[in-house]
């Protein structure tokens, strides 16, 4: 087949329509956009490789072509996918490349030749079908792009000043406080997908509270003097980013305790800085991502992995925690690589023999990975009680 | 007055029919011709040059539609995928039985007898609102008259040793065969798998290439720059394009050198003493070797660029085509408008802009 650049164009958006079609569907029973996301990309790196390489390159396209110029447009897709952080899952994204590969081989080889007259003599233009196909991409698209801009969360602005709390959050929306907000009391996130950015919190039970929903966002958060947790999780998926907690006077609460989501998929707790409390970041029953937060001073556990949960701590530094600094507890499995620890201190008062000042710690038959942590000044390195195992291995063991 | 005509039985008209059953019933279209088999001609020629393959691939058939190709028939009839498979890879070529088949159910399903007229058309003359075939008028012509006769050298003509390529015929000890397409390269492979000595006689060397014209020049791709040529300049590129041509590959070169190294085959640039001469030179090239379309030239002062007659882009005759009529020409006399229009493919382009006038037309 000889294509003409406008064949070219008109038989790859004609043979994705039904692929776009297929992915709304999708997108519509996951509630996710990638399945849109991903055969826009397919669009878009499809058409750039057709007008700027294909149709330069193969004056004569034979049918096994297809064959290595997918392997090709797959690889550019999926550094795209990867490169930009889509989110799409690495097997559906592959089946929905598939599908659409597949559909622009049976489509081009079979299925236009055999409907119009003149297929392959056009070049493989599709006429008014072409159009077509081209402007019911478009639509779809936009009234996809549409449908996203509409379905944002409202945005609402905390102006700077003091707000008496507790701030109960009853809808979706993302608040984001202007420099110089404070929020007096804690805030409460009572529903789904809430988005909350730089707000300072001060005092409250626990200075935020997220309980029973889903698809948190916490960015930029600023808490101090919190009675309990500076941000307590409870069976609830979050995203924790660039936090900053402070909690010394508190010798009973969590800096964050995010505890019972196992079911809510992975939440991660990425670059804050947390001083004071007797837990930094403490983990129950969850699996979490613990990522480039600085702990200092805590007087109980840096970091601990405790409960049956799964997770990985990495990158973290920990200074001066008193008794332990990264803790795996209690059947949980834990993967502790590329942190640092320095000047644990031993809890000489509590008398227990756990609390000698370990750097790591495995506790009643928890598993426990390492792999290139930095251990410095501490009493003790490493240690494994109670049916715990530490391994060094840069693979975990889950 | 029946709406559509169709001058000429052979495969570029069976290949209209077969376009134009898409929308026409058998009672509105009438095919003129010499015999009721559109593969009579074609099969006596394949046959004297014991042609087995053809050299089309999964499209060279004579369907409306380019799929599905004959790669899809042979898999159900071999019971093996190695049709399709070799089909992805360019390398199927059809038998030329399973081509004669192909025709021939083809024939039987279309109506094709139910439009057939036993009756060859002299003249053809532009009439008020249509065209008069020999006295019966039509609004739609396809003139699809075929080759003009075998093209034998002129030198040649006299010599009792010839015999043209696609006349039947055995092989003396000595063959010469004058020619460099891919009848004579069929005729070298012939001639010394019969055991002669083969000599090949021809102006210059053999393109070699798996279609008849360069592929892009099938489709809009490369036409859309060959329709944008001078007159000139397109009778320069046709006569590029049609010179002789044959696939390349080891099933013709490996004999070929067997017996060169033997001393069983020689190329030589005038003819010898060999007891038997080959014409293998194809086809009388011109309108002006066609009874009908010279006088059809003639009759209505038609624009001509040298043995070519002057088409538009969609193989219709602009003089005598206009929106209440069309004259279009298919097969080898439409090589202005397509210039591999004596293949299959070609007589399927002829036929799609055909249908296509046919159904623009204020008449219908």
């Amino acid at each position: 087949m000889s294509y003409t650049l406008r064949g070219r164009v008109e038989t790859r958006l004609a043979a994705l329509v039904p692929v776009l079609l297929g992915a709304c569907v999708l997108a519509a029973a996951l509630h996710r956009w990638w399945p849109v996301e991903l055969v826009g990309l397919m669009a878009a790196v499809g058409l750039f490789l057709d007008l700027e390489v294909w149709h330069r390159l193969l004056p004569y396209q034979p049918a096994w072509a297809p064959f290595p110029l997918g392997a090709v447009e797959l690889a550019a897709l999926m550094a795209i996918v990867y490169g930009f952080g889509l989110h799409a899952s690495l097997v559906p994204a592959l089946a929905l490349f598939g599908a659409g590969w597949l559909a622009q081989l049976v489509l081009a080889q079979a299925g236009f030749p055999s409907l119009r007259l003149g297929y392959a003599e056009d070049g493989g233009e599709l006429g008014r079908i072409g159009g077509a196909a081209g402007v019911a991409l478009v639509l779809v698209f936009a009234g996809s792009a549409a449908t996203y801009v509409v379905r944002l969360p409202p945005v609402v602005h905390l102006t700077a000043g003091v707000h008496r709390g507790p701030l109960v959050i009853r809808r979706r929306e993302v608040l984001q406080a202007e420099p110089g907000a404070v929020v007096r009391g804690g805030i409460v996130v009572a529903h789904n997908d809430v988005q909350i950015k730089d707000v300072t919190v001060v005092g409250g039970q626990n200075g935020i509270t997220v309980d029973g929903v889903h698809g948190t966002v916490l960015d930029g958060v600023t808490v101090q003097g919190a009675k309990l947790d500076g941000i307590h999780v409870r069976s609830a998926g979050v995203v924790i980013r660039n936090c900053t907690i402070d909690m010394l006077g508190n010798r009973l609460g969590q800096a964050i305790d995010i505890s019972f989501n196992m079911d809510m998929g992975m939440s991660m707790v990425e670059g804050c800085t947390i001083v004071g409390g007797q837990e930094g970041i403490t983990t129950h029953s969850s699996a979490t991502d613990i990522m480039g937060n600085r702990i200092s001073r805590t007087t109980g556990q840096a970091i601990d992995v405790d409960e049956m949960s799964m997770g990985m701590a990495s990158g973290n530094t920990v200074r001066d925690a008193l008794g332990v600094a990264l803790y795996c507890n209690d059947r949980s499995m834990c993967m502790f690589d590329h942190n640092t620890v320095i000047g644990t201190r031993a809890d000489v008062a509590s008398g227990i023999r756990t609390r000698r000042g370990f750097a790591v710690l495995a506790d009643f038959q928890a598993e426990a990975d390492l792999w290139r942590n930095t251990l410095t000044a501490n009493p003790v390195a490493t240690g494994a009680v109670t049916g715990a195992t530490l391994e060094r291995t840069s693979q975990p063991g889950w | 007055m029946a709406p559509v005509a169709v001058v000429g039985s052979g495969l570029a008209g069976f290949t209209a029919y077969q376009t134009l059953r898409r929308v026409l019933a058998p009672g509105e279209i009438v095919v003129f011709g010499t015999d009721a088999d559109p593969a009579a001609v074609w099969r006596v020629q394949a046959a004297a040059i014991r042609q087995r393959e053809m050299r089309s691939e999964s499209d060279g058939h004579c369907l409306p539609t380019s799929f599905p190709g004959l790669a899809f028939s042979s898999v159900r009839r071999r019971r093996s995928p190695r049709p399709l498979l070799e089909s992805v890879l360019d390398r199927y070529h059809p038998t030329v039985d399973e081509f004669l088949s192909h025709v021939e159910r083809l024939r039987e399903r279309s109506g094709w007898a139910e439009s057939f007229v036993l009756r060859r058309i002299d003249r053809v003359r532009a009439v008020d609102d249509g065209f008069d075939l020999d006295g019966e008028r039509f609004a739609q012509v396809l003139l699809a008259p075929g080759h003009p006769g075998l093209n034998v050298p002129e030198e040649l003509r006299d010599d009792p040793r010839v015999v043209h390529s696609y006349e039947p015929h055995d092989y003396a000890s000595t063959v010469t065969v004058v020619g460099a397409g891919l009848a004579a390269a069929t005729e070298w492979l012939n001639a010394l798998a019969a055991g002669a000595e083969v000599v090949s006689v021809r102006r210059r060397e053999p393109v070699r290439r798996p279609l008849n014209v360069p592929r892009e020049y099938f489709s809009r791709r490369g036409l859309d720059g060959y329709h944008r040529l001078t007159p000139r300049e397109r009778v320069e590129r046709l006569r590029t394009l049609t010179a002789p041509s044959y696939p390349a590959g080891g099933r013709w070169d490996g004999p070929l050198d067997r017996a060169a190294r033997e001393g069983r085959f020689r190329v030589e640039p005038s003819l010898n003493g060999s007891a038997q001469v080959i014409c293998a030179t194809g086809f009388r090239q011109g309108f002006q070797h066609d009874p009908l379309l010279a006088r059809l030239v003639a009759e209505h002062d038609l624009e001509t660029a040298d043995e070519w007659l002057v088409l538009d882009h969609d193989s219709t005759v602009p003089r005598l085509s206009d929106a209440s009529r069309t004259l279009a020409v298919a097969g080898a006399p439409a090589q202005w408008a397509f210039p591999a229009a004596d293949t299959l493919a070609g007589a399927r382009y002829a036929a799609h802009r055909f249908l296509r006038r046919i159904q623009s037309c204020r008449t219908r």
